[in-house]
């Protein structure tokens, strides 16, 4: 461990069921994402799903990686900086994160079962729309408690730290509701007119909550390094003058055609040498250093693409391709898997090792980078030809049989984060009954 | 060593066990009722007769145990052997009602001392590993069954065969050994209360049975699992492996799981059955749930059950014979004669019971999850239902309905809704809808990408008759779909609406674009390129399901099309200028090859490019000038003519 690093020296019971169930989302993610991408080359399979058809299917991958995988880690994190996994509170840990593993599994049959609002990553329909948020709302309700708590219990909090946690509090409270509501059909952000697609001003929107986060993070994870800190409010600044670029843009459909709409986003750049800069002003455990490395590599890979494709006559040939599969799996498989593991390993501390096996590691972000090569290139293809994907051909299916592999890579690679979250879990309870027979006699 | 002298290796246990398992699968429930069907014993006779055999089964089952006095276990075995032998060389004669039931009662009672003697004395004849013998013992039963050639054969030679092994067992059925001490065999978890552990079995007796007798009585179900030679060498190597897996879960994880496990298996199994669309995944399940508990069924009296003494695990080896395996098994076949399905409500009441002990420890252990996720559950659905904006509007015509289907079945995932102004887009997939347009839509369907074509204007391209077809079978239709079936859609009326739907898709300057397809025609490169034998190659792929006189669309659908497609060896050819106009001709085919004829069932393949258009306008014009000498050999190839 660095010195000055701040880290539990093993993972909280709330922490390692965090991780427990988001790593549970992400073995059912990837084994549906192996069955459909299976299904891409027997067609003639999909006779046996019945109803839950290939459609039906797509919906439950895409949302349970967004709502279990991506978003579990960063509950679990919430609970650790609001202090609810310690102290009388940390019973109700468990059955917070259950209920939002049931409510995503009600949304997955109701997925399942035909029931969408027709809006990507934001299908949440019938009973699952409003079950969902609440679900939010319980994990909220902890948070506000613990925050409760804490704040009577600790006197030494500075108050800025008191007021940051108050200011989050307000706006996790926005989140349920946010979700409900953008789940209408009646809502749908601007279009870029000659795509179909987001415009650069929706694009800079998302990017830059990302690099929100990216910047709060570090707060509730580890210290400052006093010599480096200097970079840190460079950076702030930076996200602050590119929010009011973005509210200059404004909400209306603008072709990316458009210098002022590229340029424009061709401002994220700026974070390919600021974020490493940052993460280095902060001290961190050891056993962070490969997936910290890995999610600053994807992250530039991802501005950097990410900018690339939206250039005029890029994004002409990659609009409805897999090459905007692929960039999405830069964002999500690689930065942001890459970004939650290294959260989880600085948060777990001892208890880290889950991630950190070397096969593991090298597995998931090589196959991830096989399947981004692949994707892009056969978005390349199919850009210049469209029968390359409707009229299945040689070249096509061997670039699917190479991307069902790296899928499968991905796969065991999460199967065995997943068994080795399973025996910390086992490991603690067994731990917990030890010390109630204990007390006991 | 000491041991396995004393008690041999142990392959007689495992041999009695497999002969067992094959008599009772091959000829008891299988083979003996083919016999009765022959011989014309049906209806309330040959209930009777079933009957008689479970009473057979039963009363010896309970009476077994108390022969012990009487007899040496070798003795009792040996008799419950050739009784076996003797029914089913019985059943070879030509019986009648009486005499069916005389032998039905001697099978049942035949089996119910063979079962409940071997399982009491199973320990002393399995030498080492006896869990592990006792899989062997119950796979290779199984899979025995499974060859294809046995199963195949006749109810005579199954009734042979099933008479030969019982006199064969009778010669290996070992000396009696001194009774071995109880071991640790088990994995040590919580053992299960003995009533329960007969509630267990009986749910998943009761299952498989009732699956068993549906499979058997629905020729589409029996087609999609027990047919073929493949198919049941993969049933068999399923059993087999199953089997084994079964003893190293009882090792490893103990008697609960392997139950819970069996009962996931076989309940998804028979859930599948619903359905005979099902059917395949079903019988991959079928057997490994079925193996999962046979293994059980043997193991837990023999070998895991905490009984004191061989009279002790005898009497619970009776009652489990006797409940779970007669009366369960008869009324699983009861269910499947009266039902025909396994109702889901049935499959949950045996969840409930095999899962029971799982249950109540989550009960015990996770109070405080359940409580807050079955609050939130309940305050989730009042809300709901006090909510009226979180209920989607009821659509009140075909199209309304039918986008509502295009969402659920998450279309969007597939097909983009989206023509790209200025783009290759516009001639391919129509013209460019304005954004307001696209955001009148609630919510708009654009999608992120295509495995398919663009359906924004997919009304002006296809017909509804062609969406119909293709979405019963896409590969008849179009020879390179990857697009699933949705058949089932046209069981209720979401087919029609989805096609009504797709049909509305067309846009104000759908005439406008039709004119600009009538001014297409290929790169004048492709021409060279192209050749007729590819062309017969793409019309084989994509136009002879329609134009071929035995084309299969052509032919399902022959009532529906608004004018049946030409049989393009024979003609009319409507829509082309006389055969002298050979270069107007020629680009007419090709234009209505890419862009189809708006206003009829003829689609266009718009994805095909410039060379494969002009390959196949090419095979085309030479089929129509020269029909029989194109079919045999296509020898045009080169330059436009």
């Amino acid at each position: 461990m660095s010195p000055g690093a701040h880290s539990a020296p093993a993972s909280s019971p709330g922490l390692a069921s965090a991780a427990w169930h988001s790593l549970l989302w992400l073995v059912i993610g990837n084994a549906i994402g192996c069955m459909v991408a299976l299904l891409l080359l027997m067609p003639a399979w999909n006779a046996w799903l019945g109803e839950w058809t290939y459609g039906r299917w797509i919906m439950v991958h895409m949302n349970v990686m967004l709502y279990g995988w991506s978003s579990l880690p960063l509950v679990g994190f919430l609970l650790v900086v609001y202090g609810a996994d310690r102290g009388p509170l940390a019973p109700w840990c468990r059955p917070v994160l259950w209920a939002w593993s049931a409510a995503l599994g009600v949304g997955a049959l109701t997925w399942l079962s035909g029931q969408s609002s027709g809006k990507l990553f934001l299908d949440w329909s019938g009973y699952a729309r409003v079950l969902f948020p609440l679900a939010i709302g319980a994990v909220w309700a902890l948070l506000a408690a613990a925050f409760v708590r804490v704040r009577a219990a600790d006197s030494h909090a500075s108050r800025a730290a008191r007021a940051a946690k108050l200011l989050g509090l307000a706006l996790l409270l926005a989140v349920p509701f946010t979700i409900y509501i953008a789940s209408s059909p009646g809502l749908y952000p601007p279009i870029n007119p000659d795509t179909g697609g987001p415009t650069a001003a929706s694009q800079l929107e998302s990017s830059l909550m990302a690099v929100a986060i990216l910047l709060m993070l570090p707060f509730g994870l580890t210290q400052q390094k006093p010599q480096r800190r200097h970079v840190i409010p460079y950076a702030w600044l930076a996200l602050g003058a590119e929010s009011l670029l973005c509210v200059a843009m404004g909400r209306a459909d603008v072709s990316h055609h458009s210098p002022a709409q590229f340029l424009s986003l061709g401002c994220l750049l700026v974070w390919v040498p600021l974020t490493p800069a940052y993460y280095a002003a902060f001290a961190w455990n050891a056993n962070t250093r490969g997936w910290r490395k890995a999610m600053l590599a994807w992250w530039v890979l991802l501005l950097v693409s990410g900018w690339v494709m939206f250039l005029p006559g890029v994004l002409d040939n990659f609009k409805f391709t897999d090459g905007l599969v692929g960039h999405s799996f830069v964002a999500m498989a690689g930065f942001t898997s890459a970004l939650l593991i290294f959260v989880l390993v600085q948060l777990m501390g001892e208890d880290g090792w889950i991630f950190t096996r070397s096969w593991s590691f090298h597995l998931w972000n090589w196959s991830v980078l096989g399947y981004v090569a692949l994707m892009m290139l056969a978005g390349w293809l199919e850009g210049n030809d469209p029968a390359f994907t409707i009229v299945p051909g040689v070249a096509r299916n061997a670039l699917y049989t190479l991307r069902l592999m790296s899928g499968i890579m991905m796969l065991v690679a999460s199967l065995e984060w997943f068994a080795a979250a399973t025996e910390v879990l086992r490991q603690q309870q067994a731990a917990q009954q030890f010390a109630v027979r204990e007390k006991t006699a | 060593m000491w041991r396995d002298r004393e008690q041999g290796t142990g392959w007689q246990g495992a041999s009695l066990v497999a002969i067992t398992y094959v008599y009772f699968l091959i000829f008891a429930q299988f083979a003996f009722l083919h016999r009765l069907d022959a011989l014309g014993i049906t209806g309330t006779h040959l209930k009777a007769v079933m009957a008689a055999m479970a009473l057979g089964g039963v009363g010896l089952s309970l009476l077994a145990p108390r022969t012990q006095r009487w007899a040496s276990p070798r003795l009792r075995v040996r008799v419950g052997l050739a009784v076996c032998a003797a029914a089913a060389f019985l059943a070879l004669l030509p019986l009648g009602t009486a005499a069916g039931f005389g032998v039905a009662l001697l099978i049942g009672a035949g089996l119910g001392l063979l079962t409940v003697t071997l399982v009491t004395h199973l320990r002393q004849w399995s030498g080492s590993h006896p869990l592990f013998k006792v899989a062997l013992g119950t796979g290779t039963g199984y899979l025995l069954c499974n060859i294809p050639p046995f199963f195949a054969a006749s109810a005579q030679v199954h009734a042979v065969a099933a008479g030969l092994l019982c006199a064969a067992g009778i010669g290996i059925v070992p000396l009696d050994a001194a009774e071995q001490p109880a071991e640790a065999i088990a994995a040590p978890r919580r053992s299960l209360p003995f009533p329960l552990v007969v509630a267990c079995f009986a749910a998943l007796v009761w299952l498989d049975s009732a699956a068993f007798f549906i499979i058997q009585n629905t020729p589409l179900l029996k087609a999609g699992t027990w047919q073929g030679t493949a198919h049941l060498w993969v049933n068999a190597v399923l059993h087999w492996s199953a089997a084994l897996a079964s003893a190293w879960l009882l090792t490893r994880r103990g008697l609960g799981f392997v139950l819970s496990a069996a009962f996931v298996v076989l309940a998804c199994a028979c859930l599948l059955l619903l359905e005979p669309a099902h059917a395949l995944p079903a019988s991959v399940l079928y057997p490994v749930g079925v193996s999962l508990y046979s293994v059980a069924l043997v193991a837990y009296p023999s070998l895991l059950a905490p009984a004191a003494s061989a009279a002790e695990r005898g009497r619970q080896a009776g009652w489990i014979y006797a409940l779970a395996g007669w009366v369960a098994s008869a009324l699983g076949i009861g269910m499947g004669q009266n039902l025909g399905h396994v109702p889901p409500a049935f499959v949950a009441c045996a969840g409930a019971v095999v899962l029971s002990p799982w249950l109540l420890g989550m009960l015990r252990e996770r109070r405080r999850e359940i409580a807050l996720t079955a609050v939130l559950l309940c305050v989730g659905y009042a809300a709901y239902r006090a909510m009226p904006a979180a209920h989607s509007v009821a659509a009140s015509t075909a199209v309304e309905r039918g986008r509502q289907v295009y969402i659920s079945e998450g279309c969007i995932h597939c097909h983009s809704q989206y023509v790209r102004p200025g783009t290759r887009d516009e001639l391919l997939w129509g013209p460019a809808q304005s954004v307001a347009a696209v955001r009148s839509e609630q919510p708009p369907l654009i999608g992120n990408r295509r495995q398919g074509p663009d359906l924004a204007e997919v009304g002006v391209r296809r017909s509804p008759l062609w969406l119909k077809a293709h979405f019963y079978d896409p590969r008849q239709v179009s020879g390179a779909s990857i697009m699933p079936s949705f058949a089932f859609l046209f069981r209720d009326e979401r087919g029609a609406d989805l096609v009504a739907y797709l049909a509305s898709l067309q846009g104000p300057d759908a005439q406008k674009h039709i004119t600009e397809e009538e001014n297409w025609e290929p790169a004048p490169a492709s021409w060279a390129q192209a050749g007729s034998a590819d062309g017969a190659q793409l019309y084989a792929r994509f136009c002879a399901t329609c134009h071929d006189a035995d084309g299969r669309t052509r032919i399902q659908w022959k009532t529906s099309f608004k004018r049946l497609p030409p049989d393009l060896a024979r003609g009319p050819y409507f829509y082309l200028p006389p055969a002298e106009m050979r270069n107007m001709r020629l680009v007419r085919l090709a234009q209505i090859t890419r862009f189809g004829l708006p206003g009829t069932d003829m689609p266009g393949h718009e994805y095909l490019g410039d060379v494969q258009i002009a390959s196949l306008s090419l095979w085309l014009m030479q089929r129509m000038d020269q029909p029989m000498s194109a079919n045999r050999n296509p020898i045009h190839t080169g330059d436009r003519p």
